[in-house]
């Protein structure tokens, strides 16, 4: 309810703050007269977005410098909140704790992304039902075998505590059920895709935007991982992905936003596999 | 006077260091959650943040890491010192000097796209992320600081020693093992110890081979996660809560068993200046 | 029975060393069999031009050269930081300190040598979250701070080699300068330090292989996968061992993998170059002294 009510508001603001804004003709012109740096960190589905636009935005306006770390949902959040970057990006909303903590929060959602439970192209798995996945996870299922797979140990591989991926996976996929303590701790979504696709037994979870040939997504309840399953509803694993500032952007960081708003942006999101809210 | 200025500015930095690291690590006292660190569940999702088993682990790892490079480079000592040909002895000394220039880094890729899939191919149990491929890697890390202070003691030792034990007719095994390494008894104890200490400290190798899960391993197959992996891993999670001052906590740990480690050391080294004082 | 125990030792002793170069052999194979191919100006400057790339005039993508560019300020903002502390200390440790003193000030030095990187990089975090609590509220981690963080860190060694340079001289060194008449500090200056200048330099070298190969401090200090040229002391950066790290975990495909088998080669041959020459240092070292 919580939630909702979050995203409602933020979606709100978003919309006020995109009205305000004065229209725009050349997607790159709007930097012509500004110069200074963007530090952007956190959630790391968003990295090849912001990586494309900062090279766009670069090539052009050589005063423009713009950094992209990775870190995590969490980590974009407290960085941003702290004042340590000027945009923090998360792959889940703002949670009303960190809201409390950091009250100036404002978030910019600009795509929508689902997280897939992926396995190793060489398995030959297509199909999970969530009861099954619950179980793997929680440890109570813990051979391959068990769910008519090869007869080995199933290798589970998850997300430290910053991760949104993590979150939302853990949430709408897990019912906030138990991760069992033995599995593989990875950093990132790119690392996630580096483990799982070297480990022929192992199961994870990433962002369907990060999805490529060497790794395999697996059908939830026979429903494909997709983004157009994702957009239509009948995949429930999906969360937006948000940029946050902290207080109204300055002109910079606001000019990067419009941009990453904008056509610009709207067809780099839907090149990196991932849906424009556009 | 500037350069006694410059020798305590030195001095004083590790004071700095232990001062930051009890002042950030002070709030988990006063609010009574010092006693969650010791909790055998790192689960922040559950409200647990328990540190012990990355201590088990850290202490496990390095260790093992000690265990396996020890014997290799004691055995290495006495190569150079007389049981390999004497032409080879200063070509492998150089090998032993070259690996301490190879960035850690660099052990710890190698190990992630050789040895792990090795393991993981080889041994069809675990991911390959493991303690066992961590402690192998470390092994090698920690190896030529081992081998270069046995060395130096042996180098002090054996020339004394050679010509009377070969006027003696003793053999070579039986003089480094029965003489040489008896009277380097100290230097034995000091490369164990700086090893491990070594061992412990290490980052990245961790963190990139070991798996980062935090549990107590069952077997040398199962992942763990160290100290130093855990900080580098939360470093920058919510700055408010338990988890972030548990951070400290971890380098407060670390902090004070390498110092102790060193605390050690040094009286090791006072005990043999002593008696070679009043020898 | 003692023929069996002599064969036992000696085969230990054969196995120990064969299986270390087996394994320095195999690291060196399979980093040189994967990387060697992809060692280029593609490699280091993308789609730029090299001249173009160095001079500035254009950014650098997806390569190594802003990479190279941050190690090697890195380093040098390091050494620029502890190498006069450094050495000062050292001299002072060597000829200047009184007994008590100077116990336990180097006892404290071998305790910052023994801390771990990670425990220095978490010190800088630290002490950037102290300087925004109080004086600073826009402090942020940086160059400047993984800088100061590397030259904590490579501090002790600097030291440790100053003063064994020195300790190490004859006293035939020692005495000529109080024998014609010099004070203490004229001593140092004019007979004791150019004759140990060559063993500080080689401790000087080894430390910055050390500044360059560290990850751990710069993780926690400032350094980010994608952020060009490092611009100025209070911006972000990207470093080589960093990028390998980063590249091991996330590589995006097996071009970027091949890449990072070579940005390891090309670390390790930095590395590999400053800690030859600073080993080349020492061996002409000795040779001047057995020459005498």
């Amino acid at each position: 309810m919580r939630s909702r009510f979050l995203s409602g508001l933020c979606s709100a603001i978003f919309l006020t703050f995109f009205c305000t804004l004065p229209a725009v003709s050349g997607e790159l012109d709007q930097f012509t007269s500004l110069q200074g740096k963007i530090d952007i960190a956190g959630g790391t589905a968003h990295i090849p977005v912001m990586k494309d636009a900062a090279r766009k935005i670069m090539t052009q306006y050589p005063r423009i410098n713009i950094t992209v770390a990775g870190g995590g949902s969490g980590v974009g959040i407290q960085k941003v909140g702290e004042g340590l970057v000027d945009i923090g990006n998360a792959g889940r909303p703002v949670s009303s704790k960190e809201l409390s903590q950091y009250p100036q929060l404002i978030s910019f959602p600009f795509a929508v992304d689902g997280v897939a439970p992926i396995v190793n192209p060489a398995n030959q798995i297509i199909n999970l039902n969530s009861a099954q996945i619950k179980d793997i996870f929680s440890g109570k299922i813990s051979n391959w075998k068990d769910v008519g797979g090869d007869d080995a140990a199933i290798h589970i591989y998850s997300r430290d505590e910053a991760s949104g991926t993590r979150a939302v996976f853990w949430k709408k996929c897990l019912s906030k059920g138990d991760i069992v303590e033995s599995a593989n701790i990875v950093p990132s979504n790119g690392a996630m895709k580096v483990a799982i696709s070297q480990d022929r037994h192992a199961l994870g979870y990433m962002s369907i935007g990060h999805l490529d040939a060497t790794v395999k997504p697996v059908a939830l309840d026979n429903v494909a991982p997709t983004q157009e399953n994702a957009i239509n509803g009948s995949y429930p694993v999906v969360r937006k992905l948000f940029m946050n500032t902290n207080g109204a952007p300055e002109p910079l960081v606001k000019a990067f936003i419009n941009y990453i708003l904008g056509a610009d942006g709207a067809t780099s999101i839907t090149r990196h596999g991932y849906i424009s809210l556009k | 006077m500037l350069l006694q200025g410059a020798a305590i500015f030195s001095a004083l930095i590790v004071l700095a260091l232990f001062g930051f690291l009890v002042y950030f690590t002070l709030p988990l006292f006063s609010e009574g959650q010092f006693m969650e660190l010791f909790s055998w569940h790192w689960r922040p999702f559950h409200g647990e943040f328990g540190i012990l088993p990355m201590i088990a682990g850290t202490v496990l790892l390095a260790i093992s890491a000690v265990l396996i490079a020890y014997p290799v480079g004691l055995g290495i000592c006495l190569f150079i010192h007389g049981l390999g040909p004497t032409w080879l002895a200063r070509p492998v000394l150089f090998l032993v000097h070259g690996m301490t220039g190879v960035p850690t880094v660099v052990y710890g890729f190698v190990a992630v796209f050789f040895l792990v899939p090795l393991l993981r191919t080889h041994f069809a149990h675990g991911t390959g992320f493991s303690l066992l491929a961590a402690s192998l890697t470390l092994s090698i890390l920690v190896l030529p600081t081992i081998v270069l202070l046995i060395n130096t003691q042996l180098q002090q030792i054996v020339p004394t020693l050679r010509m009377t034990t070969e006027a003696l007719g003793i053999s070579r095994v039986h003089e480094l093992t029965r003489i040489s390494l008896p009277t380097a008894s100290y230097g034995l104890l000091a490369a164990a110890i700086l090893g491990f200490g070594r061992a412990v400290g290490d980052t990245l190798i961790a963190l990139m081979v070991a798996g980062n899960a935090a549990q107590i391993p069952g077997s040398a197959f199962d992942s763990i996660r160290t100290l130093t992996a855990h900080i580098a891993l939360v470093v920058a999670t919510d700055s408010q809560s338990t988890i972030y001052h548990s951070l400290f906590a971890a380098g407060l740990i670390l902090f004070m068993t390498t110092t102790s480690v060193n605390l050690l050391l040094h009286q090791i080294k006072r005990r043999v200046y002593r008696e070679e004082q009043s020898a | 029975m003692r023929k069996r125990f002599d064969l036992l030792i000696y085969s230990w002793a054969w196995i120990s060393t064969f299986a270390v170069f087996l394994t320095v052999s195999c690291l060196l194979w399979f980093l040189l069999s994967r990387g060697l191919p992809t060692i280029g100006k593609e490699l280091f400057f993308g789609d730029a031009s090299a001249w173009e790339a160095i001079s500035g005039q254009v950014r650098v993508w997806d390569a190594l050269w802003p990479a190279c560019v941050g190690t090697l300020s890195l380093v040098f903002l390091a050494a620029l930081m502890a190498v006069p502390l450094g050495v000062a200390s050292g001299i002072y440790l060597a000829c200047f300190a009184t007994t008590p003193f100077k116990r336990i000030l180097s006892l404290s030095v071998e305790l910052l040598a023994g801390t771990p990187s990670i425990v220095m990089g978490l010190f800088g975090f630290a002490l950037i979250l102290f300087l925004r609590n109080t004086f600073f509220p826009d402090a942020n981690t940086s160059l400047l701070l993984a800088a100061s963080c590397l030259a904590l860190l490579i501090l002790p060694y600097l030291i440790f080699t100053t003063q064994a340079a020195l300790e190490s001289l004859s006293d035939e060194y020692r005495l000529i300068g109080p024998s014609l008449g010099l004070s203490q500090l004229q001593t140092v200056f004019h007979t004791l330090l150019p004759a140990s200048g060559r063993g500080i330099l080689g401790g000087v070298i080894l430390s910055l292989g050390r500044a360059a190969e560290d990850t751990a401090v710069i993780m926690l200090t400032g350094v980010i996968a994608n952020a060009g040229l490092p611009h100025g002391l209070l911006g972000k950066f990207e470093a080589l061992p960093f990028r390998i790290f980063y590249l091991a975990a996330e590589y995006q495909n097996p071009a970027e993998l091949n890449s990072a088998y070579s940005t390891a080669l090309v670390l390790l041959c930095l590395t590999g170059i400053l800690y030859g020459s600073a080993l080349a240092l020492h061996k002409t070292l000795e040779w001047q002294w057995n020459q005498h």
